[in-house]
């Protein structure tokens, strides 16, 4: 247990990230007591809308925001009394990073080298040339996606055990985006390091994630295991009577309706839930599975809904 | 504090300015130079371009290492290493402190030595230079608590406007007074008690400041 401004984290060996009742005001954002707990060895995709926090969150795990309340520990250390420690161990990637624009890229890898005794030379030569990246070439002759992959080769030749990535698929083009991917599946084979990436790109958290956290507005909505996700949202089809509402079942919501069509959708669904449904008096035309953004979307609007409620 | 981070931010921050570094250092050579040239107009003109060029490294130097991190992000690409806040902090003032030390060292040399063995020289004026390179030192470490503190371009500039006004003041005050200008006639360099207890204020002023910009920088909780 360690004890960091008043806050009490329980820290688990085999956690890899724990943020416990982490809250950061700004004039026109607040991030409200958030808590994660992510284990080792494990890939973590945050999914959040523009302006969410996910980027706070991320900033605030590398020290580098310092949080109004709560903790946050790293591979088991409180990051504020081990900052630099902590971050030998954290490739950290965020689209607000820059190189030496008058430096060139073989620059930037003799300069990280230096900082990192267990630096990859091979694993570093090998990314240069999967990326199709020019050590001698300038980072101000550098196009995004160029930038992109040569600032995740210094993180990754340094091989860390923890990977915190802001976005780092924004802007690619789709043959960019197909190589960084390609090149952190490799990452996530090995099966001791840790992944926890943002993005608006459902699909590539999809590809990659073995757990998923929504996050909107500053707070965690829903946080669990990927299929445990894809498993137990469904949308529900039905015909329904013109004096029909919906029944009060927990976990359901009204996404549209038409005449007498209405489209629900629910991360309760079960028999029981069906049988409730038929007994008020709707026609089941379909249940579908939804794909991760439906089921974010839903996730966000059924919790914004509840909050003006 | 981890003494081996800090080495190596300080090395690459003195190699990303070596450039400016070179051209400042010649210039304060040259400047120095001409500055004790026994053609008083030359020489006037010599004087003006050792303030200049200590004034345009200060702010060059201070924009380069310092500002510009934020405004370029390279601040996050520093930050993501395994250095701490105070091995960043050390490492930075260190840095833009000796970048600028390195061309007013060199005129501050140059114009000493010079005035010290030019027979046309008068030796005298040694006291008065030591205080005007130190007035310019301390103006500098103003500054570099500005940005600091500020991250502000605007506020920097504002404050080495405000650091050029208060120059002109002090060297026509300097010059205008009767001890002060009779010692610079002098063949041999006489530490007044004046001219001593200047020297006293402006290394106390700067060491307070340099202080104060590694303990603002150091309490800082958000970084970019």
């Amino acid at each position: 247990m360690i004890h960091e401004a008043g806050v009490a984290v329980s820290t688990k060996p085999e956690s890899a990230i724990t943020l416990s009742h982490v809250s950061k005001r700004y004039r026109h954002f607040a991030l409200a007591d958030v808590s994660l707990d992510f284990p080792r060895g494990t890939v973590v995709g945050l999914i959040g809308p523009n302006g969410a926090g996910k980027s706070t969150i991320m900033r605030i795990m590398m020290g580098l925001v310092a949080p109004d309340s709560g903790a946050v520990s790293i591979l088991g250390q409180p990051i504020s009394s081990n900052e630099a420690a902590a971050k030998r161990e954290i490739g950290y990637f965020s689209e607000d990073i820059r190189l030496y624009k008058r430096e060139s890229i073989g620059w930037h890898l003799q300069f990280v080298r230096s900082v990192f005794p267990g630096w990859d030379d091979d694993y570093a030569a090998q990314l240069l040339s999967r990326f199709g990246l020019n050590a001698e070439q300038q980072v101000k002759g550098l196009s995004h996606g160029q930038r992109v992959k040569a600032v995740l080769l210094l993180i990754l030749a340094r091989r860390p055990m923890l990977l915190i990535l802001d976005e780092p698929t924004n802007g690619l083009d789709p043959v960019a985006r197909h190589e960084v991917l390609t090149e952190l599946m490799r990452v996530v084979e090995d099966e001791n390091r840790t992944i926890l990436f943002s993005s608006h790109n459902t699909q590539d958290v999809e590809k990659l994630s073995d757990s998923i956290t929504f996050i909107d507005r500053g707070q965690v909505i829903a946080s669990r295991g990927r299929d445990e996700f894809l498993e137990q949202w469904r949308r529900i089809r039905l015909q329904v009577p013109a004096d029909w509402t919906v029944p009060g079942l927990p976990g359901f919501r009204l996404e549209s309706q038409f005449r007498s069509q209405r489209v629900l959708s629910s991360d309760h669904f079960d028999q029981v839930a069906l049988d409730a449904l038929q007994a008020s008096g709707a026609t089941l035309e379909g249940v579908e599975r939804m794909t991760l953004e439906e089921i974010f979307v839903s996730s966000v609007m059924r919790g914004r809904e509840e909050k003006s409620a | 504090m981890n003494t081996q981070a800090i080495g190596i931010l300080f090395l690459k921050d003195l190699y990303l300015s070596r450039r400016p570094l070179f051209a400042y250092f010649a210039a304060g050579v040259a400047s120095s130079a001409i500055s004790v040239v026994p053609q008083p107009t030359l020489a006037f003109a010599g004087f003006i371009l050792v303030l200049t060029v200590a004034i345009g490294s200060g702010m060059h130097l201070l924009g380069e290492l310092l500002l510009s991190e934020g405004s370029d992000q390279t601040r996050t690409f520093i930050l993501s290493l395994p250095v701490s806040l105070l091995d960043y902090s050390v490492a930075k003032i260190t840095v833009v402190l000796t970048t600028f030390l390195v061309p007013w060292c060199t005129m501050l040399a140059c114009s000493l030595v010079l005035t010290a063995v030019l027979p046309w020289a008068k030796a005298g004026a040694i006291p008065v230079l030591l205080v005007i390179f130190l007035e310019l030192l301390a103006a500098y470490a103003l500054q570099l608590v500005t940005a600091v503190v500020s991250q502000s371009t605007g506020w920097t500039i504002g404050v080495m406007v405000a650091c050029n006004v208060f120059l002109n003041l002090f060297l026509m005050t300097l010059f205008q007074n009767p001890e002060v200008s009779e010692s610079m006639k002098g063949t041999v360099p006489a530490f007044s008690p004046l001219i001593v207890r200047i020297i006293a204020i402006e290394v106390a002023f700067i060491v307070v400041a340099l202080g104060l910009a590694l303990a603002m920088q150091v309490r800082k909780r958000d970084l970019v």
